[in-house]
């Protein structure tokens, strides 16, 4: 089953797009888009790329990656199949998130429930009946008996304390994250290195960008801010992760790194280009696993987090260019060097 | 029985402010399928805000009937009439308010729960504390240096919020577990009182409300524990009351909601499908049985009195596959018809299965498993699970009926061949006259196969494949050719020269045939139509020697007999009977059950893939539940 999956996930990586593509793309007229965007593989995209609706756009690239999924899980069986389904799982907790603040506002059921993502056969939640919750407070009681329960329970008890919806959403991520790397851990004796490679770079990129959030952004107290982070034994484990977390400046952070990890960061000076930095590095990462003779799991996740981000990043141009703004704008929001240069 | 109804497609015009009575009105009528054909001017979605509405309704009147334990569904008057939107739209404000009152009701009786579990964990820390020896008083004092706090919080976070409390300076210690919550003092500078409450607050934590009386005496601490508990248990009881009196205040209401309900249910059902409009004028499209229009047009007059506008149309010989097929069965039928739905349904004007299935599915279970006391078991076995099978029984019922029925033919009774004599022959004794028999029931049956399936090519406006084509009539042809062939060459006839030649005849057909309908360059011409032509006569030869398995099986079931008699042979009286009883169970069981998939097999395989395409679309009416 391996050979296949290895066979699958690297006729899969064919589809990955090169800089060149980006800079295609950036420079394509509105009528040769859809052209465009079929010889490089999103048929999905192509269709009615010109219309200004982000959400349908958001969905069509969950639904691009949703189907990738489906057919690498294909071959996979137990705790493996299952990493990677949680890994898509990240969706439906956003569409938790987009129900839990729909109700917040008053929302109708049937606007709220066109805002959500289609998982397809992914999907666990049963939305029609959670959009129809009369309140917070009884969407989250029906989540609570649902799929979701051990990531939304402490939500609630977060919530009904503080009624904070920033505190809700943050420990929804956190329960998310946290079984994430709980999944890997246990699928580390057989998937070894190469798994630590790809969930190491995206677990301290979430750390240390929520870490700087909150606690520069939004001014949490440091020991609040150390409990919303993912507990890790990456490259930030617990006690850096309470060091950084009771510095006063994003530059005291950002100094107090490990070397390594400091060094990829060099220059850069706020939270954005931190993420950005670390993505691409999580990224290269990624590339190496991929082109590795890695566990097939390896390789398809790999591949999936290459998507994504390649995905991500056609989103950002198409979007940028509903906006009007001039490919050098979009080029410096996705942090693209300029055309030509190395 | 052979074939879907006959149906049209009907527009009803009517007006807007209408259409939920219209789409009652046809819900009443039972035979209305919904489909989209508005013509394009009427494009405007005019029930969608209608659906919306109605399904919150809906999931409000399911809250509060499952609250409220009503089960019986709603009785419908004859002459009541749909809700309006605006009419739903009200109903949706009383409904929320009296949901929000129920849901209230709920969730104090929760948080009474909650109270009471805290009253026990604080009824354990007390006797915990009391072991410890600690001063209560002095740990508690408002005014001392440390800030202490007891109270629960989820296991899992335990380790976390100890590492994240180190951080401001303060300890963490558990005394107890529960489920998923440990107990826990949490101490810490006072100073930094306000950032602990808030990562406890993050953290899930529930703090344990310690009266004064717990801090000075325990003596006290135990009274007043007494009382609060006395007092919570007064609470819950009273939250009862507000919910039955709130049951008593509401039912009749909710009783009036859930008919309003159901009453709108086929508009907001009918718009999935999609009613159109524009302006004040809807339309409400879809299928209904032709036989049955008139009858539809009175019931429309008798309610709209000519305030409508009925279309119909016949379907075109090629939208068969946007036609719903309904196919009305007797009721003997009935039990068979999951069994050919689960590889499809008939397409519209294609030939239903169902009753030579019934048919042919019997006789060939009976033919495989042919013995009057297995049969029997099977039928009284079947009958004895009525209650537990419902009208799948029946199945089991013909089946052993069908089984006894070959046992006499074969002369078989519990694998003993020689009580009785063979009506017909026995198999054990006549091995080839089985396979001539299996085989010549196999080419009648392929034969039939092709003549259904060149029918619905020929309804489906395909004439050339139903002429033509390997499983048409020129496929035929070259099967009743090589077959007088094969029986010639067998001795069995003497028309080898004119057999062969149809044979010829109707292979060149089908050659030609393919030849025409390959639109490929010429190389790949010669190569479809060479293996194309060539597997039509392998299949079909194949297919025919598939039916050997018939013999095959019923040689087996006598076979699988001696067997048993051969062991219990060998063994004293006791053993002997135990191995017929246990043999007998065995082969009922397994080899029953075998034969029976075995059958399937061949009418899936052998009949159905041949000729039936399954395809079809199921007519699913609006119906009004409850209706009287």
């Amino acid at each position: 089953m391996s050979a296949y999956l290895n066979t699958r996930v690297s006729l899969f990586a064919g589809r990955l797009w090169r800089r060149g593509d980006f800079d295609a793309v950036l420079g394509v007229s509105d009528a040769e888009m859809p052209d465009a965007l079929v010889e490089r593989g999103l048929p999905l995209l192509a269709v009615g790329f010109d219309r200004r609706d982000h959400r349908s756009l958001e969905q069509r690239i969950i639904a691009q990656v949703l189907d990738e999924t489906r057919i690498l899980i294909r071959p996979l069986s137990g705790a493996a199949r299952d990493f990677l389904i949680y890994w898509t799982e990240r969706f439906e907790v956003s569409n938790v998130k987009t129900l839990l603040r729909g109700k917040m506002t008053g929302e109708r059921p049937a606007a709220l429930i066109n805002r959500l993502t289609p998982m397809g056969t992914f999907g666990r939640l049963d939305v029609q009946d959670l959009a129809h919750a009369e309140d917070v407070g009884e969407l989250l009681r029906r989540l609570e008996a649902g799929p979701y329960a051990g990531i939304v329970r402490q939500a609630r008890r977060a919530f009904e304390e503080s009624q904070d919806p920033f505190l809700l959403d943050a420990a929804l991520d956190r329960g998310y994250y946290e079984g994430l790397a709980h999944r890997a851990q246990s699928l580390e004796s057989e998937a070894g290195a190469p798994l630590r490679r790809l969930m190491g770079p995206l677990i301290d990129r979430i750390n240390l960008v929520w870490l700087l959030r909150y606690r520069f952004n939004y001014h949490l107290p440091p020991a609040q801010v150390y409990f919303l982070l993912v507990a890790s034994n990456y490259s930030l484990p617990s006690s850096r992760l309470r060091e950084l977390a009771a510095l006063g400046s994003v530059e005291a952070v950002l100094e107090a790194l490990p070397a390594k990890l400091r060094d990829s960061l060099e220059g850069a000076t706020d939270i954005p280009a931190v993420f950005a930095r670390m993505e691409a590095f999580a990224a290269a990462q990624a590339t190496q696993v991929l082109r590795a003779r890695a566990p097939a799991l390896c390789r398809a996740f790999a591949y999936l987090i290459l998507r994504e981000r390649d995905l991500r990043s056609v989103r950002a141009i198409l979007r940028g260019r509903h906006l009007g703004l001039a490919p050098a704008d979009i080029r410096a929001a996705m942090y693209l060097p300029a055309e030509g240069s190395a | 029985m052979f074939r879907a109804e006959p149906l049209v497609r009907i527009r009803l015009l009517i007006l807007a402010s209408e259409t939920p009575d219209a789409a009652l009105e046809l819900a009443r009528f039972g035979v209305f399928s919904p489909a989209q054909y508005a013509p394009e001017a009427l494009a405007e979605s005019s029930a969608e805000a209608y659906r919306e509405a109605w399904l919150e309704a809906e999931s409000r009147v399911s809250k509060l009937v499952e609250r409220c334990g009503m089960t019986d569904p709603p009785d419908i008057p004859p002459g009541a009439a749909a809700p309006t939107l605006e009419d739903l739209n009200e109903l949706n404000a009383w409904l929320k308010a009296v949901w929000k009152t129920c849901l209230s009701c709920h969730e104090s009786e929760a948080r009474i729960q909650e109270e009471l579990h805290h009253l026990d964990a604080l009824e354990e820390t007390l006797s915990k504390l009391e072991r410890l020896n600690v001063d209560l008083a002095q740990l508690l004092r408002p005014d001392g240096l440390l800030d202490v706090h007891i109270g629960s919080l989820p296991v899992g976070s335990v380790k976390r919020v100890g590492e994240a409390l180190s951080m401001t300076g303060s300890l963490v210690s558990t005394f107890d577990h529960t489920g998923d919550q440990a107990y826990a003092v949490i101490a810490g500078p006072r100073e930094r009182r306000e950032e602990v409450r808030g990562l406890l607050s993050q953290a899930g934590w529930r703090e344990l409300p310690v009266p004064r009386e717990l801090r000075t005496h325990p003596q006290a601490a135990r009274a007043w524990l007494t009382e609060e508990r006395k007092r919570v248990e007064a609470r819950y009881s009273a939250g009862c009351a507000v919910m039955d009196a709130f049951r008593g205040q509401y039912r009749s209401g909710i009783e009036e909601a859930r008919l309003r309900v159901a009453l709108g249910r086929p508009l907001a059902e009918a718009a999935v499908a999609g009613v159109r409009g524009r302006g004040s004028l809807a339309v409400l499209t879809g299928w209904v049985p032709k036989r049955q229009i008139r009858a539809l047009k009175a019931a429309l007059e008798d309610r709209f009195h000519g305030r409508y506008w009925l279309d119909t149309e016949e379907p075109g010989p090629h939208e068969a596959d946007q036609v719903p097929s309904l196919v009305r069965y007797p009721r003997w039928l009935m039990p068979f018809v999951p069994l050919v739905k689960s590889y499809g349904l008939p397409r519209y004007g294609e030939f239903d299965p169902t009753l030579p299935f019934a048919f042919t599915y019997l006789l060939l279970f009976g033919a495989m498993f042919g013995d009057i006391g297995h049969g029997a078991l099977i039928l009284v076995l079947a009958a004895a699970l009525y209650r537990k099978l419902g009208a799948m029984a029946w199945i089991g019922i013909a089946a052993g009926a069908v089984s006894m029925l070959f046992g006499v033919l074969y002369g078989s009774i519990f694998g003993y061949e020689d009580l009785i004599e063979p009506v017909w022959l026995s198999p054990l004794h006549n091995p080839i006259q089985m396979l001539v028999v299996a085989i010549a029931f196999g080419v009648g049956f392929i034969t039939l196969t092709l003549l259904v399936n060149a029918y619905n090519r020929f309804v489906a406006g395909r004439r050339a494949e139903a002429l033509f084509d390997s499983a048409g009539l020129a496929g035929l042809v070259f099967y009743l050719g090589a077959v007088g062939g094969v029986a010639s060459l067998a001795g069995a006839a003497e028309q080898a020269l004119p057999a062969w030649g149809l044979a010829l005849a109707g292979i060149a057909a089908v050659a030609v045939f393919k030849w025409v309908e390959t639109p490929a360059s010429l190389g790949e011409r010669a190569l479809v139509t060479a293996i194309e032509t060539l597997e039509t006569g392998i299949n079909l030869f194949a297919n025919t020697l598939s039916f050997m398995r018939v013999a095959a099986f019923s040689l087996n079931h006598v076979a699988l007999a001696l067997a048993v008699f051969t062991i219990a042979n060998g063994l004293d009286t006791a053993g002997h009977w135990i191995t017929i009883f246990l043999g007998n169970a065995v082969i009922i069981v397994l080899e029953g059950g075998i034969v029976a998939i075995q059958a399937l097999r061949l009418m899936y395989y052998e009949g159905f893939s041949r000729f039936f395409s399954g395809s079809g679309r199921a007519f699913v009416p609006l119906k009004l539940a409850g209706a009287k």
